[in-house]
């Protein structure tokens, strides 16, 4: 059953292709709740519709200040049924999907298939390292591309987010996944990409006059294509390695930064 | 009962000897400019905000524009403002743009409309009360914010355009890294010099309700408006300073060299951009409420009188009311869920601000059940009041959402954040300030507005910001980010092309149908039928004196007998063959009977 594709209408409104192996969970807290909100809304435009059209200036107003205890009672328990019901049911559900997989971030560090990912945002673009076949940031073989970020089919991908002048957010809307870039700190995320295709990245957090300019794409691959591209890359990156040049050997140690502040 | 009568009396003198009756002013200057009559000065908010309000708008119309034609020169505007490009916004000045559409509506327009014109205007009439607690500190915060919108002005005006880094200020952007320039550090220093307008407000309004109460105008009989203005009175001393200190730092960054927000490679020692957010969003979560809580009072006294019954459970009401006060305090995390905010703060965060919507439903329910088997007269505020209730409806609700961490991962940043905060603080509060104003015009100006233009206004209004701001929620959802200069860049967005243009028409028409209004407002107070004391018919205390009110308000202060809304009561229809009572009327033989009803019956 896919909701979102339903909603999608004549205007373009609908959820972006989720792309993603944990992204349904998001989708189904947002359609769950607009059914919730959406009965909620429904009841009260009706209960004011019916008041306007039955209690009109004809009808003789009830003296009643809603005070007794047997009249406020219903209010109270009406009102806590609905967070009950409608936040209790949204507030489950983020707890459980938080703590097991985004924010879980232990859990995706330790598989054994994970790639890693260091995105360091800059006005107006976004610079992205792989290790490369050694394993360790900010070596000759690092892979380093610019807006450009390539994943295998079905790993978990993390990325350690930075940024060197103001503040960016690095968002992959059909990965359902974003995570502010700020200077000074190193933040987390992670998604799985579970459909092969090119998705856009996009900078979510107002970062100047070409923010809207700050695009880039996830291209997601088979793994053997994937460690093909590596392989070839991180060659490429070898041949051209400038110990001189300073300003390219922006990565840092991915495991000092694990820390989440 | 004797002593019950002595008592009053003593009250009353009391009263008398706090609020004794002044000469009132000759001088032009002492009548219209330094006033310091709270209703003179209601008004010098009410045209300062009402004006500001038309640049904010006008300014919205710009960012439409782009959406909707991006890179199409603007007609009209963009030949008087935007000549150097031909009338094209360039995403430089576009930043600019929506930068001071939102610092200007949240400060500098919803604010002294809502709290600064209402605020003065109702607090003493309703409570019963000559004036403010210190007339001369209520006209110098009136003219340190009529300073502060020099300093706006003056951003205009600055050597690299106005300010840009979004209402919210974030630094590094904030900081000259971002946005060098006169334009930025004015708007900064404009925010701090209203914060200081607003704190002086604040400790008038709060000073006012404690002390100048009339004799028997207990806590739980005053009207909702003024515990909604009192609230927000509460939380404006509380947490403008906190945003006072957030944009001293910021200036001392911009202008002294300092690097409390600065962080990376370029900096030594220990800023850090994150504080500067827990700053603002501890004032910033506090100001949604600052800015809906008159609302809330407004409407719910509104919903009463035009339904010509009690408020349903005036006692809940406050408390909800009060319970939102204390929450607000405690929820502003939800701002910062993604910038990689300690997940165990962050789910603390998430619970408190859902428990939010507990007494927010207490208020919509006491609502729904005021009208409920009222006798309905949709007069033009009472359709406000209603609308209110429908478009917070909408902003409440899609709070939700946002209020969650996860679906907020997607959400964040994008036009659905925008689309529920426009709901909340610019419909919700506007809507409440149009029922407020076609509720006490009348009352404020001696005469009265025309009720067909009025409900034409009605449904311009809300049939506009339901089609605007419900097309940028569906735009989010479906993924589009906010601030964008071009939004069709991205190929994913490309299908919302034709959305965004029908939510810019329908922009257009709001901002159009806002003319009615100009034109009522004017006529009316030129040409309108002079008002009745009493036009509503309902029992607050300001509508126990002439319309308008003398210079001291009361001749002589009233003792209050009854809550608020006691209308359709059987025993006052059976004596005074009416269904409203005023709140210090005396009934023909009440000193026979035992004391009078409390407010809440």
């Amino acid at each position: 059953m896919n909701l979102p594709l339903l909603l999608a209408g004549p205007l373009g409104v609908g959820l972006p292709v989720d792309a993603s192996k944990e992204g349904w969970r998001i989708d189904e807290m947002i359609i769950v709740t607009s059914l919730f909100v959406g009965l909620i809304f429904l009841i009260m435009v009706v209960w004011m519709v019916w008041s306007i059209l039955r209690y009109g200036p004809e009808h003789e107003a009830v003296f009643d200040h809603g005070a007794r205890r047997s009249s406020w009672i219903w209010t109270v328990l009406v009102a806590l049924l609905i967070f009950v019901v409608v936040d209790g049911d949204l507030l489950v559900r983020t707890l459980i999907a938080v703590n097991r997989i985004y924010w879980n971030f232990e859990w995706a560090e330790q598989q054994r298939n994970a790639i890693r990912v260091e995105v360091n945002a800059h006005q107006w673009a976004w610079s992205i390292r792989y290790a490369g076949p050694d394993g360790k940031f900010n070596t000759a073989d690092d892979v380093v591309t610019l807006n450009e970020v390539v994943l295998p089919l079905d790993a978990p991908a993390l990325f350690q987010v930075g940024s060197t002048d103001v503040l960016h957010s690095f968002n992959v809307p059909n990965m359902r996944m974003k995570v502010d870039a700020v200077p000074g700190t190193i933040n987390r995320m992670w998604f799985t990409p579970a459909k092969v295709g090119d998705y856009e990245i996009g900078c979510a957090q107002h970062c100047g006059a070409n923010h809207y300019k700050m695009q880039g794409m996830v291209h997601v691959v088979e793994p053997a294509r994937f460690q093909q591209w590596l392989a070839a890359a991180s060659a490429n990156s070898r041949q051209a390695y400038d110990p001189q040049d300073i300003g390219a050997q922006w990565g840092w140690d991915w495991a000092e930064h694990t820390r989440v502040r | 009962m004797i002593a019950e009568e002595h008592l009053d009396r003593e009250a009353l003198e009391m009263a008398e000897a706090l609020q004794p009756i002044h000469h009132p002013p000759e001088t032009f200057f002492r009548k219209y400019i330094w006033s310091l009559d709270h209703k003179v000065i209601a008004k010098q908010y009410l045209w300062a905000g009402l004006i500001f309000l038309l640049v904010g708008g006008t300014l919205a119309m710009l960012i439409r524009w782009q959406w909707a034609f991006p890179g199409r020169p603007v007609p009209i505007l963009g030949r008087v403002f935007l000549g150097d490009s031909g009338g094209v916004i360039g995403p430089a000045q576009y930043m600019q743009v929506f930068t001071m559409h939102g610092l200007i509506m949240i400060f500098f327009a919803i604010t002294p409309i809502l709290i600064g014109a209402f605020g003065n205007f109702c607090i003493p009439l309703l409570i019963g009360a000559r004036d403010m607690a210190f007339p001369w500190l209520n006209a110098l915060s009136f003219w340190v914010f009529a300073l502060s919108l020099c300093l706006v002005v003056g951003s205009f005006l600055g050597d690299l355009g106005a300010a840009g880094a979004g209402w919210t200020t974030y630094p590094p952007l904030s900081t000259n890294v971002g946005t060098p320039g006169s334009g930025q550090t004015l708007m900064v220093a404009a925010v701090f010099v209203t914060g200081v307008s607003s704190i002086m407000g604040g400790i008038n309004y709060i000073t006012t309700v404690i002390r100048l109460r009339a004799p028997g105008m207990t806590y739980l009989r005053m009207p909702l408006t003024v515990w909604g203005l009192v609230l927000t009175a509460v939380l404006n001393v509380l947490f403008i300073p906190v945003l006072g200190s957030a944009a001293l730092l910021l200036l001392f960054d911009r202008l002294l060299g300092t690097q409390f927000y600065l962080a990376g490679l370029a900096t030594q020692g220990g800023g850090d951009p994150i504080l500067f957010q827990h700053l603002f969003w501890i004032f910033g979560h506090p100001e949604v409420y600052i800015l809906i809580l008159p609302a809330w009072g407004i409407v719910g006294d509104l919903l009463a009188f035009f339904s010509r019954k009690p408020a349903n459970w005036y006692r809940g009401s406050v408390l909800a009311m009060v319970a939102v006060t204390t929450l607000s305090a405690v929820v502003y995390g939800h701002h910062m869920f993604t910038t990689g905010i300690n997940p165990l703060l962050g789910q603390g965060f998430m619970i408190l601000t859902l428990i939010i919507s507990i007494p927010a439903e207490l208020l919509f329910l006491n609502w729904l059940r005021t009208i409920w088997k009222g006798s309905i007269r949709l007069t033009t505020p009472m359709l406000f009041a209603l609308g209110m209730v429908f478009v917070f409806g909408l902003g409440g609700l899609t709070g939700l959402y946002l209020g969650a961490v996860a679906p907020d991962l997607y959400l964040h940043d994008t036009m659905f954040v925008v689309g529920h905060f426009h709901f909340t603080m610019a419909a919700a509060s506007f809507v409440a300030s149009f029922a407020a104003l076609y509720f006490w015009f009348p009352k404020m100006f001696g005469r009265s507005m025309s009720e067909p233009l009025g409900k034409a206004h009605f449904w311009i209004t809300v049939v506009g910001i339901t089609l605007v701001f419900g097309g940028q929620l569906l735009v989010g959802y479906s993924g589009q980010h906010r601030r964008l200069y071009d939004p069709f860049v991205y190929q994913y967005l490309q299908p919302l092309r034709a959305l965004n243009r029908y939510t810019s028409y329908a922009a257009f028409a709001l901002f159009a149908g806002q003319l009615l209004f100009i034109w009522n407002f004017f006529n009316s107070l030129v040409r309108g039928p002079k008002a009745e004391a009493n036009p509503w018919k309902v029992g607050t205390l300001e509508w126990s004196i002439p319309s308008p009110p003398p210079i001291h308000n009361f001749d002589h202060l009233p003792i209050v007998r009854r809550g608020p809304h006691e209308l359709s009561s059987p025993e006052v229809r059976k004596r005074l063959g009416r269904d409203w009572i005023g709140q210090a009327e005396v009934l023909p033989d009440e000193r026979d009977v035992p004391a009078a009803s409390p407010a809440h019956g």
